[in-house]
């Protein structure tokens, strides 16, 4: 009975949600083409990439403040002091793993470099870097991280300190995140490189914390 | 620092992470040397806004909404300002005798905390606000589930799943207002949001408003409240039943005001029902609450209720605006007083119950005398900041001709009364001789001291409504 009250209740919300996306109107607002205008100015070819790290990069700055802080909370629930052996994999994905890891580690600067003028960036870059940890582990080539000493500590934080101080440092000479044209190119690829490595130890943490 | 919007964002985001890099339970020093600086940025935004009597923008990456994301600071958002950082400043100094250097990721999660709920107060943009609901949503699941027990897991989760619900569903709303409008910036939005918008508008603002309901734990969606609150250590308590439900109500309160104004006006009554229900139903569970804390909290769901009263009561004369804005500052201050004098209570006697509190008056004056104050706020007795934002309310409820609403209040003033005496009785009451005999901890100073202050500021607050009343009038 319970199920399927729950069951109606959803469906009458799917085909409501339906109804209303049916009926959209032409938007009042045509930002594509406002992102579209102002392009030249953000020092990025790639209007996604502009978009995240320039005019919404405010959001982006505290998405990663988000990231840290899942990690932060990973490890105020869920730090351990023992190391915990990994177990023993097969051996075919052991070499499988030691093959993949090497391209995966090109993957990602070839994804960074490309989030300049086609789809790419940090967080992919940052993404397939975790992945290519979590085989690693996986195929029993590497432990499972304990609490993070001091260095770990630097690497998880960099990117986001750095972010944090391009904002600081800019607000000098104007609003929050306000890149100079001529500099803005050269900042986001400074805080995009940092962040990928940042993001990558994070996004890697949430599982081998855990694991 | 010319200009102290982005500051008040930045700073506490900075010692957070400082925090973090410094180590486990490390950090207490920077939190209190930051926060401190914050509470001076908080006043002077709002000597800022006052002077200008508008709300002030700041144009993050100078580029201006729509293209980019605006921050704005009015009245309202510089009193909520203020008080986070008021209230934050002396619970860090409890905090911080109250761990004693054994919370190991107290500092970063507080710090982040504080830093959504700035950036939340501050934003004028949907999106934006979703992102900062975000971190405050986590920081305050990550300081509940701290290094506790599986009760206290069990609790943080519960409430986990209510916030991404909450926020699930207000992100759901922002995607239908970005597929109608094509932006997701409030200032842009005002103007096209009209009666006759499609459906999918109203759906929208249905899903948004509900979301952050389930987020401020209006009744029926409190189920989540006691647990968490009652079921975290003191000082986290305090920073969540005082601050961090307000900030959902505040968006709330801002969508309502802003870009769903001419569509809120068909449904008022609903959220005010609902207050109505949370007065008597939480107030009729702290009088029945075994626990301490639990009492504590549940008394959070009852005052939360008079915060959703005001809705159908909002006007040109701005009384009910006035009485809510009050109510949270009064509140704030109260229910972190109240949770911090409970943790010294416990933290002494040794056992979270009501029942345990006999002979405390003797042996703890201070903290009882807190506690009492803060009774007083939540009562509504004069001259508190309670007692003004009852009496506003109240005012409204009867030029409105709503005597439904005036007997509710002036139930849950006696409701209150009533849980909160069966603490002091209970206090004056002599020990059993079982009880003599047992050990019990010294009291720490800073921890009875910092619980009096936040309660004495909760009660004189109210000789200085005239100011706070004139700073909600700047643009808001």
């Amino acid at each position: 009975m319970k199920r399927f009250a729950v069951a109606l209740l959803a469906a009458l919300f799917a085909v409501a949600l339906i109804a209303a996306l049916l009926e959209l109107p032409a938007p009042a607002v045509d930002l594509p083409a406002a992102v579209g205008a102002k392009m030249a100015e953000s020092g990025i070819a790639h209007p996604v990439t502009a978009v995240l790290l320039n005019f919404r990069g405010y959001d982006t700055l505290l998405e990663i403040g988000v990231l840290l802080l899942a990690l932060i909370v990973v490890l105020a629930v869920a730090a351990r002091e023992e190391a915990k052996q990994p177990a023993v994999a097969d051996p075919v994905l052991q070499t499988l793993a030691r093959i993949a890891a090497p391209l995966m580690l090109l993957a990602a600067v070839y994804l960074l470099w490309a989030g300049a003028f086609r789809p790419g960036g940090a967080f992919q870059a940052g993404a397939v870097l975790a992945a290519a940890a979590v085989l690693l582990h996986l195929a029993g080539l590497a432990a499972a991280w304990q609490k993070p000493g001091k260095c770990l500590r630097i690497g998880l934080a960099a990117g986001f300190l750095v972010f944090l101080a391009v904002a600081a440092g800019l607000l000098v000479e104007g609003a929050l995140l306000q890149y100079p044209p001529a500099w803005a190119g050269a900042l986001i690829l400074l805080i995009e490189a940092t962040l990928t490595v940042s993001l990558g130890l994070i996004l890697a943490g949430l599982f081998l914390f855990l694991s | 620092m010319t200009d102290p919007l982005p500051w008040l964002i930045l700073l506490p985001l900075l010692w957070a992470t400082g925090a973090f890099l410094l180590g486990p339970a490390r950090g207490a020093r920077l939190a209190l040397a930051g926060t401190a600086v914050q509470l001076w940025l908080a006043f002077a935004l709002a000597a800022k806004v006052s002077s200008a009597g508008t709300a002030l923008h700041h144009p993050v990456g100078g580029w201006g909404a729509p293209l980019g994301i605006d921050l704005a600071a009015d009245g309202l958002a510089a009193l909520l300002l203020i008080l986070t950082q008021f209230v934050a400043l002396p619970l860090f100094l409890y905090a911080r005798a109250y761990f004693a250097g054994k919370s190991p990721a107290f500092w970063p999660l507080a710090g982040f905390l504080l830093a959504g709920m700035n950036a939340l107060f501050l934003s004028a943009d949907l999106f934006n606000l979703y992102v900062t609901l975000e971190l405050v949503g986590l920081a305050a699941v990550g300081l509940v589930a701290m290094g506790g027990g599986a009760q206290q897991l069990a609790a943080a989760l519960r409430y986990l799943f209510a916030t991404l619900v909450g926020s699930g569903l207000y992100l759901l709303g922002v995607a239908l207002i970005y597929g109608v409008f094509g932006t997701v910036s409030i200032t842009a939005l005002t103007p096209l949001v009209t009666a006759d918008a499609p459906p999918a508008v109203w759906f929208a603002a249905g899903l948004m408003l509900a979301g952050l309901m389930a987020k401020t734990a209006l009744f029926p969606f409190h189920y989540w409240l006691p647990p968490a609150h009652g079921g975290a250590p003191a000082p986290v308590s305090a920073l969540l039943s005082a601050l961090v439900v307000k900030a959902s109500f505040y968006l709330i309160l801002r969508l309502w005001l802003h870009p769903f104004a001419p569509l809120t006006q068909v449904a008022a009554w609903l959220p005010a029902l609902l207050g109505g229900a949370a007065i008597l139903w939480g107030s009729w569970q702290a009088i029945r609450a075994e626990r301490l804390k639990e009492l504590v909290a549940w008394s959070t769901v009852a005052q939360l209720g008079y915060l959703f009263l005001i809705f159908p009561l909002l006007g040109a004369d701005r009384l009910a605006l006035h009485a809510g804005g009050m109510q949270v500052v009064a509140h704030g201050l109260a229910k972190a007083a109240m949770f911090a004098a409970v943790g010294v209570l416990i933290q002494v006697t040794g056992r979270d119950a009501v029942a345990d509190v006999a002979g405390v008056a003797a042996r703890l004056p201070v903290t009882l005398f807190a506690f009492g104050l803060a009774g007083i706020t939540l009562m509504g007795l004069p001259p508190s900041g309670g007692f003004l934002a009852k009496w506003m309310l109240i005012d409204a409820a009867l030029l409105r001709g709503r005597w439904d609403m005036v007997v509710v209040i002036l139930a849950g003033g006696l409701l209150a009364a009533v849980y909160v005496f069966r603490v002091l009785r209970q206090a004056f009451l002599l020990p059993s001789s079982g009880e003599r005999r047992r050990v019990e901890r010294r009291p720490v100073a800073t921890l009875e001291w910092t619980a009096f202050a936040l309660a004495a500021a909760s009660v004189l607050v109210g000789l200085r409504g005239m100011e706070i009343l004139r700073l909600l009038e700047a643009g808001t």
